[in-house]
This record gives structure tokens, C-alpha cells and sequence, in this order.
């Protein structure tokens, strides 16, 4: 039910789009220690003191009853399985260790989804080399005659783990849709910026978009921008932080194409950075310069340089 | 609302819906222009118009749009600029559950509510398993996947039911999303096209579990004043409960729902019904299982016997949309079904419906459908 | 209207660098125990529960209201996470402030967290910009901030060294709060000599990295008196949007909370802000916010923010104390902040303010905002 048609059709490959934000994630004082017990090959669990529940692996807080005072407990290494599932990621079962109030999920390894039955033994089987993961315990295999095992005070506690390195890799691939398609499609073919007219036809909002953002009425036709503008605001960047994809120093300018009523972000380049602050100010004037390379992106424009050369 | 006509509080109303078809893939469209498609519909037969709009509250999700607050970058598609806007990032239901307070308080008189997804752009399995907690959950496989796995192993062994059965409502609900025409569907699964289909956490086969779709809907709530205005009969919201049950899957009450039971309960006791005996349901599901189990939760069947609705037992016409097995828009999903239910009452000759006067309405959200939101509507 | 609405508890961490004692949930747990403690109520008292916190990719853990559930001890409650960017703790309330005022709940605890040690933070903000346009100059919304601070150097005087006096006010004020953990006053000679990160912001321009969690109970006028016989009323709470990239948008003065004061004034009956609050308190997430905010606040005209600052009238002292607390320079977990900069404004009129109470306050605002400068909302509070 999209209102329009294509204005002008175009198949655009979607955009992809990668992030990997790296983690210093905090386990607490439960998960801290259970964590690292595993080194001993020790199970830690939590006995909370009003309710009794015994947890394992070892909780801050109850999730049956929300207590958030309680004991640290040796738990043992065996257990039943309460329930279980294959997917993509393996065979995944309930595990409730013996003395448990509580199950937990963990891998089932060692054995097949037909061998699986509620209720039979369990025990862990360690892995070596793992530190600081759950995954010190590979997974629990059948064990038909592990004995019951035996919830003991904790004797000893390691310090518990503080921080565990992580990362998040999410992947996009980001459709460019009707309007941003023909945009990209001239910027990398006719080094045209194109924006639409507003819905009275004054000046030119860029990004193009269906509906103008204030009234919510339909924009009108497109129209081409000039590659010349004027620096609506600008900061230089010497802050280096992880992710970053420029290489400081440069300029942040926000700069308004002439004809355009919107911004487009982009750096202002081409001159001795040590006079930036004289150089390029709110007003400035500036002219795009665009690379060799056509990628159909704003990285088309290498950067946006002085248009009075005097000032260089 | 809590004793609404005790407290002089102001009904509230959904005037009218809009929503895109929902499609595996809107590969030609970015998500502001699935947004203001349904926007600019909204209104129309209404009366009012986006100057007429005092509030917008949105559903979506950064993990799923690839950008930090992406509500941020979506606000003039929502027409929302220079109004009150908020998100509530769950699947549509609690959006609207915000935007009836805000009516219900005096705060406001119409308010848009809005929600979107294109999981098509973004890895679905990611966006459940960064849900589980990074320390125990999440490194051993946990996820929605086996979470639902885990639910319809338990149903099925509990109850004697099969996966014939759930192949049976899978088929069911697939034809009648095609017949009713919102779902986009390039061919009709049959039971037998079930039950070969891979597997995805035993017992369940793919099509067992909710198809990611995408799209957007918007929902436009006013206040009576309003609401007798733009409308003949206007579709009162009555009742609405939610609950959120624990983060440990394992410590959930086994083999039942019961943030559903508590969120239907309080949804029921808010509209004054004694009995679930609503004309219309419209319920989430995270697989055919879980559907299941949400329909015996919403004590529209016992336990172990919400198969018997597919022989036309009880009054009430169940997900006559398809519901979200074959369309799952993941942060819409609710609206959807409010969506919906609310195209049921207006519109009744559509779906052979003779005069309906209630509905319910479910929404849910979380690995394993931890959250419940419950809604009930009165014409 | 509808109900009446109280804030009858409230409680905070005390905020730090790094947190490595306690999980993002155990975080969550020590703010709502401290507000449950001081609302002298145990969780099983409350109806409904609000969270609030800054963008997912701050913590690796996604929709983590899922996850922080179990530390709440709210299991089977109605549960829901509100978001708007860097002002979501204030978002968190106004949504916890209409479950209150429209019935569906007597008593909601509004909760909100970040826990920025764990994270990139500067990454993970820049994904803020869309991913066909612009987002490859991004620095957070550091670069964004300072451009449009350059602008209004221009335009409206705010000048580096009005900065610098909000940096000296507010790191004065923090010296004794005792959840605040930037503890070091500072000269204007230090702030302008101090280093530019994203000129014109430097250094001692930026709030300090924090974890640190805040909550509120919120409650009906009937519940309230079972608390304290002394709530911050709600007189007036509001959260206003502006579209990133609309036309005409100024970016000089904030239009988005001009728009939330205009509003929330009228329903309070604020006609004259300066003469009228005791106190304020902003979420000026760099020294260059606040300046901007007290014209659209309408605590001054603009161009007069400079004015504003150096004349004292903010200070401790003055006539219209801002951040009596030490704002976000003292403590700045995002999620949380713009529920700490309510929870500093009620305790002002419940007269029980940790560090710098002005005497016999009984009228207060709080703003808070985030995003591209475009999300902006202000609460009204009185005795």
C-alpha cells in the first residue's frame, strides 16, 4: 500500500552495514564467582536465606522469590535433564542439578536427540582451556548411575570474575527504497545531488523523502541541488574513540547545498588544519570535490573544500 | 481501566487502523516509507488529521533497524514533529497501552500509535538471543528457538497432542492470512508442507514457528469527545492488563503461560467480564504451540484443548487474520492484532462475522513469550 | 486532569566510573531498594514497573527490561522498557506519571540505568546517524553539539567562557553530593585551557562516563500519605520531539522544549519561570546545554544566557539556582540522568536534597532531553 509508484525505478543492491561493538560486561557477585569456581571445576549455586531456594548456577537474586540475600553453595557436577530441544545452535536441555530449585539451560553432549529422556542422569563434562564462560563446562552427557549428589557450604571462594570481554557483531543490509535509490543511483552516475521540492515547492529537502517532515504532506517533484553551500555548523575533531572512521584531526561540518532547506554532514578539507578555527566558521562557503571512485555513497565527495581560494 | 467510570476517567477509543501489507521482504522501501504509507491512511474517513494528532507513541527496535534510537531518525515519517512522542519497544500493544492512560488521564485527545519492523534487513536470531543475559543464557545456545522448542515439547507430551495437530492449525491459520488478503503469501503451505518442512527446535518444524515479516501499522486512539465525532460506533477500549514473567526460562511455571493468565485476568477484571466470552480474538504467537498455549490462557479453552476452537467450538472467531504464524512484523505484532480486531468489528461483513461486540486482543514479546499484553475492546 | 500524582520515594546509586561488584541488573536492584526503602514500601506495594535506559547497544544485552525483571523482584507485574535516546529516564517517568493519572495502576516504580563502563560509547552513539548519511563523520552526538554550539557563539553569545562557568558551577555543586564521583573543582582557566576533544567542547565541557542507576515511586494522592507526609507533586510533565532533519529547524534555540515548557507551564501555572521555581534542574549532557536551555526554558531571553551565567543568578546563591546537584557533570550514567535530574528536583521540595538543599524550596523544574537535541522534556514539581 505504498501511496506512489517508483518515481524512477532502480535496483540498488541494499546497502550493508556491519557493526562490531566490543563489551566489558560485568557478571556480579553471583555469576562473578560462579565463573570463576569453573577454573577449580567447582559448581557454585546460591542458597537464598528467606525463602531457602537453593539456585544453580549461583543468582544476585532469586528469580523465583526476587531475595537478594543468600550463601554461596557447592553444588554437584550431576543432575536431571527436565527437558530438552535440538536447533541450529545443538541439542539444548534443561538441566536440574542435584539439590537445585531451579533448572538451567545447557547443552546436551555426547548423545543424540533419540537417546534423549525426561528424567534421566546427567552429569558435566569439563572442557579445558575455557575461562571465564559457562562453557568450562562443555555440556551435560547421560550418566545413568551418577549417584545424587549433595548441595555443600562453598569452602574457599575464588575472587570473583569482574569483567568478561564480549562482542556484539550485528550485519544489515539496509534497502535504499524509492528515494534514496535514485539519489544514490545519480550521485554515483551523474554526480548529481537530487533532492524534492518541500510541498510548496520552496527550496529543496535533502535527503529526498516521501513526506515533508513538519506538515506530513506528500513532497513534490525532485529537483537538482547545487554542489556549492554554505557551513551551517562545524567542530573540529581531535576525540579518537573505537569505531571511529575518520582520522582526527578534521572537521564535522553540517552544510546546507545550495538550494537545499536541509543539511547534509560532511567534512570541509583542503588547507593547514592549524587554521581551521579562522577558516571554517558558521557561513563559511564551500564546494564539493568528488573522488575518482563512483560507490553510489556520500563517499563519492572526498569533502567539501573552500570556495574562496584567497582563504587558503 | 481500573474502576474508569468510579474515577470520571475518559474512555478511550480506536477510531481507525492502517497498516501495509505484510511481507517477507519490503526490499523496495526503507522503513520511513512503510511508516508514513500508514501514517498518511490513518486518517482518512476520519475527519481529523495529523494537526489533530496531540501525542505519538512508536514500537521498533534499534537491534532490529541497525541505528541507535531509531526512533530519532523516523519522527517526521511519524508526523510527530514538534508533539509529544515516546517509545515503547515491544510490539505495538504496550505502545497503545501508554497512549489509552494518556487519554484516560485528560492528558491528551487523540494520540497516533505506531509500530514497525524489517527484521528482512537484520538477523532475527540475533535480536532474541542478545535478549538472553550474556552470561549463562547466552553463551550455551539459549534462545527463542529453543525456548519454544523446549514449550512445545512439554505441551505435546503433557496433553497427548502431535505434530499433525500443530501442522493443523499452522495450515489453518496460513489460509485464512491468504484469504483475508494482508499477508503476503507466494504460496499456501498444506498440513503434509508442515510437518516436512526443516527443523527448527525439535518438535517443531519451520513453519510451526511465526514467519518474520515486514511491515508497519498505525493506530489512531482519541478520547469520547472525540471518538462520537469520527465515528458511528466507536470501539472502546475496556479493559487492558500486562505482565512480564521472569528472565530465567527455567523458573517460569512449566508447561503454561502464566504472565498471559495474569495479564487476561487483570484485562478482564478491568472490563467488568466475569468470563472471556468475547465475539473476536486476535492473539501473538511465537509458534503454533505457543498459540496454543496463549488461547488456554486466555481461558478461551482448558488447558491441553485450544485444538477443539479449530472445530468451531466456543462463540468466539479466533486470529480470523491468520494471525502471527504466517505474519510476525516482531515490534508490530500487537498493533497488528489491535489492528485487526478492530477491522473485525467495524467491518464484520469481510469475515462473515454477524454482529460482533467484543474482542479481545493479545500481544507478547520476549524469548519464549515472556511478556504478556492483553487487551479488550467493546463496540 | 486525571489523578493526582505524587512522587513519594526516590533513590539512587552512588554513581562511579566502573562498577565491577555488581551486574547491570544488580545495578537496577540498589536504586529500587533505596526508593522502596525511602517510600517505606517493599516491592509487593507496587502495581506496575517502568524501565528506562539509554540505547541497547550501550550494554550488549537487548530490550534488557527482560533480563532486569528478576532483580526488580517484579516477576508477573506489568513490565515495560520506554526509550528516548539520552533524556529516556524522563520519558520513563512521564509514562510511569499517565499509568498513575489514567487509572491503570495506584502505585508504579520508574526505574533507569546505564551502565557506560561496559560499552563504546562514543560508537555506539554515532550509530545514532542514518547509515546512508552521515554517519561516517559521527563522533557520539560530541561533533553535532559542538557545531551547533559554534553557531550559536554567533548568534546568541554563548561563548566559551560562559561554558566554562557551567562547568565551575556545576562541578562546585557536585563537591557535596554524595552520589556524585567527579569530585575536583575547576577554574574557567581550566576549562578553556583543557582539551578540545571536539572544539569548540572540550575536556571539562563533557560529563564524566558513569554507571549508576535512579528510581522513583510514583502514587496516587489517596496511597501517597502511606510514604511520606510530604510528596513532590506532579503539577505538569511533558516530552516534545522535533524531526532531525526537518526544514527550518534552527537548532539555536531549542524548539522541541520550548514547545514542553510553553505547555507544562500553562498547566502549571507558570507565567513568570524565573521569579516562580526555586530551583532547576537540567540534563546538559556538555556545559554548551545549558547556557542554550535557560533561554528555552525561558529563565532568560535569548542572547542572554551568558549574561545569565556570569551574573551569579544560577549559582547556589542566586535567585534561580540550575544543578544544585552538580547536573550530569557530576554523574552522568545517560539512562539514568534524566531521572536523577527529577529525583534532584522532588527531593529539593520534599526538603530532603543530599547535598545543597535551598532552603524552603516549593517549586521546582527538571529537563531532560536526548537525541540529535531533538527529544526535550521538563517536569514540573511542587511541595
Amino acid at each position: 500500500m505504498l501511496p506512489k509508484p517508483d518515481t524512477f525505478p532502480i535496483d540498488m543492491a541494499p546497502l550493508k552495514s556491519d557493526l562490531s561493538m566490543p563489551y566489558t560486561l560485568t557478571p556480579g557477585r553471583a555469576a562473578g564467582a560462579f565463573l570463576a569456581e569453573l577454573g577449580q571445576r567447582r559448581i557454585v549455586g546460591s542458597r537464598f536465606k528467606k525463602s531457602g531456594n537453593v539456585v544453580v548456577p549461583a543468582q544476585d537474586f532469586c528469580p523465583l522469590s526476587g531475595d537478594s540475600e543468600f550463601e554461596f553453595v557447592e553444588a554437584p557436577a550431576t543432575g536431571t535433564l527436565t527437558t530438552f530441544t535440538e536447533t541450529a545452535e545443538g541439542l539444548i536441555g534443561l538441566i536440574r542439578i542435584d539439590g537445585s530449585d531451579v533448572d538451567f539451560p545447557h547443552r546436551l553432549v555426547d548423545t543424540s536427540l533419540d537417546d534423549l529422556r525426561i528424567g534421566m542422569r546427567v552429569e558435566a563434562v569439563w572442557a579445558d582451556g575455557i575461562d571465564n564462560s559457562i562453557l568450562a563446562i562443555a555440556g551435560f552427557r547421560s550418566s545413568p548411575n551418577a549417584p545424587v549428589g549433595m548441595i555443600r557450604p562453598l569452602t574457599d571462594p575464588a575472587q570473583a570474575v569482574e569483567v568478561i570481554p564480549y562482542r556484539l557483531d550485528l550485519h544489515y543490509e539496509h534497502a535504499f527504497g524509492p528515494y534514496y535509490g535514485r539519489l544514490f543511483d545519480e550521485i554515483k552516475t551523474q554526480r548529481r545531488i537530487m533532492g524534492v521540492r518541500t510541498p510548496d515547492g520552496e527550496g529543496a529537502l535533502l535527503p529526498p523523502r516521501e513526506i515533508c517532515d513538519v506538515t506530513h504532506r506528500p513532497t513534490g517533484t525532485w529537483v537538482e541541488v547545487k554542489q556549492t553551500g554554505t557551513v551551517r555548523a562545524m567542530s573540529i575533531i581531535n576525540l579518537e574513540f573505537v569505531g571511529q572512521k575518520q582520522a582526527p584531526p578534521y572537521i564535522y561540518a553540517e552544510i546546507m547545498l545550495d538550494g537545499a532547506l536541509t543539511r547534509l554532514i560532511h567534512t570541509v578539507s583542503g588547507f593547514d588544519m592549524s587554521r581551521a578555527k579562522e577558516l571554517v566558521k558558521p557561513g563559511t562557503r564551500v564546494r564539493a570535490v568528488w573522488r575518482e571512485t563512483q560507490t553510489g555513497s556520500l563517499d563519492d565527495i572526498s569533502h567539501f573544500e573552500l570556495i574562496d581560494a584567497d582563504a587558503k | 481501566m481500573r474502576n474508569s467510570r468510579n474515577l470520571n476517567m475518559d474512555r478511550v477509543a480506536v477510531v481507525a487502523s492502517a497498516q501495509t501489507e505484510l511481507r517477507p521482504r519490503w526490499s523496495g522501501a526503507q522503513h520511513v516509507d512503510l511508516i508514513s504509507a500508514v501514517v498518511a491512511s490513518v486518517f482518512k474517513g476520519t475527519g481529523l488529521s495529523i494537526d489533530d494528532v496531540d501525542f505519538v507513541i512508536d514500537s521498533g527496535s534499534d537491534v532490529l533497524d541497525g541505528r541507535s534510537i531509531s526512533n530519532c531518525g523516523f519522527l517526521g515519517a511519524m508526523g510527530a514533529h514538534h508533539k509529544e512522542e515516546s517509545r515503547v519497544e515491544e510490539d505495538g500493544l504496550w505502545a497503545a497501552l501508554y497512549g489509552t492512560t494518556k487519554i484516560a488521564a485528560g492528558g491528551a485527545q487523540v494520540g497516533l500509535i505506531i509500530a514497525y519492523s524489517k527484521p528482512s534487513e537484520s538477523d532475527v536470531n540475533l535480536f532474541y538471543s542478545s535478549q538472553c543475559e550474556p552470561f549463562y543464557q547466552r553463551p550455551v545456545g539459549f534462545d527463542h528457538r529453543a525456548a519454544s522448542g523446549i514449550q512445545a515439547q512439554r505441551y505435546l507430551a503433557q496433553h497427548g497432542r502431535t505434530p499433525a495437530d500443530l501442522a493443523r492449525i499452522t495450515a489453518k491459520r496460513w489460509s485464512d492470512a491468504a484469504r483475508h488478503g494482508r499477508v503476503q503469501i507466494a504460496s499456501l503451505p498444506g498440513e503434509s508442507d508442515v510437518l516436512s518442512s526443516a527443523n527448527v527446535a525439535a518438535p517443531l518444524r519451520a513453519l510451526m514457528m511465526a514467519r518474520p515479516v515486514d511491515g508497519a501499522v498505525a493506530v489512531l486512539l482519541a478520547s469520547e469527545e472525540i471518538a462520537r465525532r469520527t465515528q458511528r460506533k466507536p470501539v472502546w477500549i475496556t479493559g487492558m492488563g500486562a505482565s512480564t514473567d521472569r528472565h530465567s526460562f527455567a523458573a517460569r511455571k512449566a508447561g503454561a503461560l502464566e504472565a498471559c493468565e495474569v495479564a487476561a485476568r487483570s484485562a478482564y477484571a478491568r472490563a467488568g467480564w466475569d468470563k472471556p466470552g468475547a465475539s473476536i480474538a486476535e492473539v501473538s504467537a511465537s509458534s503454533a504451540v505457543s498459540e496454543l498455549m496463549v488461547l488456554e490462557s486466555l481461558g478461551l479453552a482448558v488447558p491441553g484443548r485450544g485444538m477443539d476452537l479449530l472445530n468451531g467450538s466456543g462463540n468466539t472467531a479466533i486470529n480470523l487474520s491468520g494471525g502471527a504464524l504466517p505474519a510476525d512484523p516482531i515490534m508490530a505484532t500487537g498493533l497488528v492484532r489491535l489492528s485487526e480486531a478492530v477491522r473485525q468489528l467495524t467491518c464484520p461483513d469481510i469475515y462473515g462475522l454477524e454482529s460482533p461486540s467484543s474482542a479481545i486482543v493479545h500481544g507478547a514479546g520476549g524469548v519464549g513469550m515472556q511478556a504478556h499484553c492483553v487487551m479488550t475492546l467493546e463496540i | 486532569m486525571g489523578r493526582h500524582v505524587g512522587i513519594v520515594g526516590v533513590g539512587q546509586t552512588h554513581h562511579s566510573r566502573r562498577r565491577t561488584d555488581v551486574s547491570q541488573a544488580g545495578l537496577v536492584r540498589e536504586a529500587v531498594d533505596r526508593a522502596l526503602a525511602d517510600a517505606k514500601l517493599t516491592i509487593e506495594d507496587i502495581d506496575s514497573v517502568v524501565v528506562a535506559s539509554g540505547p541497547v547497544l550501550f550494554a550488549a544485552v537487548n530490550q534488557p527490561e527482560k533480563w532486569v525483571v528478576d532483580a526488580i523482584g517484579a516477576a508477573l507485574k506489568p513490565l515495560v522498557r520506554v526509550t528516548s535516546g539520552g533524556g529516556t529516564g524522563l520519558a520513563g517517568a512521564l509514562a510511569g506519571y499517565y499509568q498513575v493519572a489514567g487509572g491503570f495502576a495506584d502505585r508504579v516504580l520508574v526505574v533507569a540505568y546505564d551502565k557506560l563502563s561496559e560499552g563504546a560509547l562514543q560508537y555506539s552513539i554515532s550509530t545514532l546517524y542514518d547509515p546512508f548519511w552521515g554517519r561516517e563523520f559521527a563522533v557520539g552526538i560530541m561533533g553535532f553539539s559542538a557545531a551547533y554550539w559554534r553557531a550559536r557563539m554567533d548568534v546568541l553569545g554563548h561563548t566559551e567562557e560562559a561554558a566554562a562557568m557551567v562547568a565551575v558551577k556545576n562541578r562546585h555543586n557536585a563537591m557535596n553530593n554524595p552520589y556524585a564521583h567527579v569530585k575536583k573543582e575547576v577554574t574557567v582557566e581550566d576549562v578553556m585551557n583543557s582539551k578540545p576533544l571536539a572544539w569548540p567542547i572540550k575536556l571539562l565541557d563533557v560529563p564524566p562516563i558513569s554507571d549508576g542507576a535512579a528510581a522513583v515511586v510514583l502514587s496516587t494522592e489517596k496511597l501517597a500519605a502511606q510514604s511520606t507526609d510530604r510528596p513532590a507533586w506532579i503539577h505538569g510533565m511533558g516530552y516534545f520531539c522535533e524531526a532531525d532533519n526537518a526544514a527550518a529547524r534552527s537548532l539555536l534555540v531549542s524548539e522541541p522544549l520550548a514547545i514542553a515548557a510553553r505547555r507544562v507551564y500553562r498547566t502549571a501555572g507558570i507565567t513568570n519561570p524565573r521569579r516562580q521555581f526555586d530551583v532547576v534542574e537540567v540534563q546538559e549532557p556538555y556545559t554548551c546545554f545549558e547556557l542554550s536551555y535557560y533561554e528555552s526554558l525561558g529563565l532568560c531571553a535569548p542572547g542572554e544566557a551568558a549574561e545569565l551565567i556570569r551574573s551569579g543568578a544560577t549559582s547556589l546563591s542566586g535567585d534561580i539556582p540550575v544543578n544544585p546537584s552538580g547536573g550530569c557533570a557530576g554523574a552522568n550514567p545517560i539512562g539514568a540522568a534524566g531521572l536523577i535530574r527529577l529525583i534532584e528536583a522532588a527531593a529539593q521540595v520534599m526538603g530532603k536534597a543530599a547535598g545543597n538543599q535551598i532552603p524552603n524550596a516549593k517549586l521546582a523544574l527538571a529537563q531532560s532531553g536526548g537525541g540529535w537535541a531533538n527529544l526535550r522534556g521538563v517536569a514540573v514539581l511542587g511541595a
